[in-house]
């Protein structure tokens, strides 16, 4: 199930922010008569179609994962936290329809119908995500019902599904969707006009990805405070594990790097800043932190993986930033040095490193529960023998998939940067 | 509240059988040796499922959410005991997807792996539809046991047998059936119509000789099928009006009458699922212990209500979009 999820948050997030660079490029070419757009916007198509097929079966593993792995999870937990599933597919049937629209309704249609169904692609796909976040999040901050003697009663689906966990989760992980997809487009864009392939066309496609890409980048530290402080609040011994932070104290210092020693329950070779961990969480720099010695150790989430698994991501994230920044102001001066194109071709699986990472960082950091002091993680699984076959066969399966895929894009980029490009793909064409 | 859920679910379910299960059905047809129609027929039916597939697909998953909200235990009772065969649908359903689509959309279409995508997305098809059959016979045959220890018992014995196969291989047909009633109007070719109406004869007679192998194999069950549809009108009914009904329908494909040749198949078909679920509703499954029924199983009155309101919300939009869907790609053809 997590290599399920951690593959299919790679597909979601490129399925659901590649619509939105595709209308964009369509939008400039309906307004401007751009023929580079038009290229731009099919090439893109292509490749929204493949992502959105395997954004789609890999999604319908996960809706039966969820019965099939952790059956006494969701004996308790389907009626609570089955709304935002249930508007998770209807967003989802609408994008499927959308999507069959869009594909193979060029000049069958009004165009500007056609380019709404594109758009259309893009925010249910950008709605579906902010649904299944804010399941996820209702595991995080559990809210909705009353546990009494093992069982859920006063159910309340919608405060469950409007938990206090789901705004920011959300909001951080749409915004990390757009940068790590908007750099990765931006990035691949970036190399093929520095190695001299269809200048026009790959300019232009840098420019709208990385449009995208820069101003969530921008955006995201500050939607990381706020995750920041939510977590804080909520679960304060993620906080901890996240940070490093074991002793409760006041003006707690904030780590750079550092590896944190579980046995001696101290932080090795990190920089301290002290004072700003207090700050970050609670806007104030002599505010107490509770470290993980106000919990008991087998409530503990793994904090070594958990610690560093945050600073990858915080790192990233800040350097992505920068270059967000960069972007821009090179924009305005009206070009781009190679040198800044290099770097960015050079950060082309940055973002992606970023969601995986800040994956781990919720997922494994809620440890050992599965349902957040409700529900412990061991108790939900399936009693069914063997599931080491399952994990295997599913590696496989999503590995074969993952590779297919990246050789597929790697064609369909190709075969665009062709200027007469055998124009192939069917219908669609 | 239940009642619209179920509603939802038996909707769902016909939907999925007729729309999905043509999808499926057209894999399975090209497996069969097509000679030199065989590039013809891959265009048409790239063009006639493309459009919709994912579409199609979407009603399954809309089941799936149904159960697991609506339903948990039913839904956490399935996903145990039949956790194998899920497993080998899913399987199926990642390949025959991801098949399909790569064919479509590979931007250098060679030979060698355009082979390879069309025979990984046929036996993939004929796969997944097996093991529908499979699990749909499975549901209520009372040999699912949440209490058993052992592996077989618990987790191979709910699923194994003839009868579970015969139904898996009933479904193959009766996709292949639909399949090929469907695509007779998708083509302008007068040779391709000609295959596709020989297929759906083929597969007409497929469909009774397995119905029959159904029946027969249901005799070694707990309950046996004849016994139990000669318990009532209604649902002997379903199966005779179903088979009579084949006679209208080539009557219909004789005069190349498309879209009332498809109403009619798909009429038939949701004959045979209704007569099916008469066998057993209100109940989804039936466990050693007894049955689970619908009405007894269902979530907190709280989350039926959000589910439905969901639903109805979702159908407002779904349904005009799909209406627009099939009236941009499927109205105005030749009719055939």
């Amino acid at each position: 199930m997590a290599f399920s999820l951690g593959f299919h948050i790679i597909f979601a997030a490129i399925g659901m922010t590649m619509p939105f660079f595709m209308s964009a490029a369509h939008w400039l070419y309906l307004k401007r008569g751009d023929e580079d757009c038009l290229r731009l916007t099919k090439m893109w198509m292509k490749g929204v179609a493949i992502l959105f097929a395997v954004g789609a079966v890999s999604g319908t593993v996960l809706s039966f994962e969820l019965g099939l792995l952790w059956p006494g999870f969701m004996r308790h937990a389907g009626a609570i936290f089955g709304m935002p599933f249930s508007w998770e597919g209807t967003a989802f049937f609408l994008e499927a329809v959308a999507i069959g629209l869009f594909l193979y309704g060029w000049g069958r249609m009004n165009r500007w119908v056609h380019w709404a169904t594109g758009l259309v692609v893009g925010l249910s796909g950008f709605a579906s995500g902010v649904f299944v976040v804010a399941a996820n999040a209702w595991m995080n901050a559990p809210a909705g019902f009353d546990w009494v003697d093992g069982q859920a009663i006063n159910v309340d689906p919608v405060a469950a599904m409007f938990n206090r966990a789901w705004l920011h989760q959300s909001l951080h992980m749409q915004l990390a969707a757009l940068q790590a997809v908007g750099f990765a487009v931006g990035g691949i864009h970036a190399v093929l006009w520095l190695r001299g392939r269809a200048p026009g066309l790959n300019l232009k496609a840098f420019k709208i990805a990385m449009t995208f890409g820069a101003a969530a980048a921008i955006a995201q530290p500050f939607a990381g405070h706020f995750a920041g402080q939510r977590v804080a609040e909520l679960q304060p011994a993620k906080l901890a594990a996240m940070e490093g932070h074991f002793v409760t104290g006041t003006r707690a210092p904030l780590y750079i790097g550092g590896i944190p020693d579980v046995e001696s329950r101290t932080m090795r070779w990190g920089v301290p800043l002290p004072g700003l961990l207090s700050f970050v969480a609670h806007d104030d720099f002599d505010a107490e932190v509770i470290g993980l010695d106000r919990f008991p150790e087998e409530d503990w989430p793994p904090v070594v993986v958990v610690h560093v698994a945050f600073q990858i991501m915080v790192a990233i994230g800040t350097v992505m930033a920068a270059l967000g920044v960069l972007f821009f102001l090179f924009w305005r001066k009206g070009r781009f040095p190679r040198w800044f194109l290099w770097l960015l071709g050079g950060a082309i699986p940055l973002g992606m490193i970023a969601i995986e990472a800040g994956w781990v960082v919720t997922e494994v950091g809620r440890q050992p529960w599965i349902i957040y002091g409700i529900m412990r993680t061991e108790d939900s699984v399936t009693p069914v023998p063997g599931m080491v076959y399952h994990f295997w066969l599913f590696l496989v399966l999503y590995v074969s998939l993952a590779l297919t895929t990246v050789w597929l894009l790697r064609r369909q980029i190709m075969a665009a940067q062709d200027e007469r490009g055998r124009s192939s793909g069917g219908g669609a064409s | 509240m239940i009642d619209v859920l179920i509603f939802f679910i038996g909707a769902s379910l016909l939907l999925y059988v007729l729309l999905g299960g043509s999808d499926y059905g057209a894999g399975i047809i090209e497996l069969l040796p097509a000679g030199r129609l065989r590039e013809k027929q891959k265009h048409v039916i790239n063009e006639a499922m493309g459009p919709v597939w994912e579409a199609n697909h979407m009603w399954l998953i809309l089941i799936v959410v149904i159960l697991f909200m609506g339903f948990p235990v039913i839904f956490t009772t399935l996903m145990v005991a039949l956790h194998l065969p899920m497993l080998a649908l899913l399987l199926g359903i990642v390949v025959r997807g991801a098949a399909f689509t790569f064919r479509h959309y590979d931007a250098i279409q060679d030979a060698g792996s355009q082979r390879v995508y069309t025979w990984l997305f046929g036996l993939s098809s004929l796969w997944t539809a097996v093991w529908l059959g499979i699990i749909a016979a499975s549901l209520n045959r009372g040999i699912i046991d949440p209490e058993a220890a052992g592996i077989w018992e618990a987790y191979v014995a709910p699923w194994w047998g003839p009868y579970p196969l015969a139904v898996g291989v009933f479904v193959a047909c009766i996709f292949v059936f639909l399949a090929g009633i469907y695509l007779i109007a998708e083509t302008t070719d007068e040779g391709l119509a000609r295959r596709f109406r020989r297929v759906a004869a083929v597969a007409n007679c497929l469909v009774i000789a397995s119905g029959g192998l159904v029946f027969a194999a249901s005799l070694g069950e707990r309950e046996s099928l004849p016994a139990a549809f000669l318990e009532s009108p209604a649902r002997w009914g379903t199966v005779v009006l179903a088979t009579l009904l084949f006679v209208v329908l080539w009557a219909s494909v004789a005069r190349r009458r498309g879209w009332l040749t498809r109403v009619i198949a798909g009429g038939q078909v949701g004959l045979i699922l209704a007569g099916w679920l008469l066998l057993y509703a209100p109940n989804a499954v039936t466990t050693a212990a007894g049955p689970l029924s619908f009405y007894e199983q269902a979530a907190p009155e709280a989350t039926l209500r959000q589910l439905v309101l969901a639903l109805l919300i979702g159908s407002a939009f779904i349904f005009p979009s799909l209406w627009f869907l099939l009236r941009v790609f499927k109205m105005g053809r030749p009719e055939r």
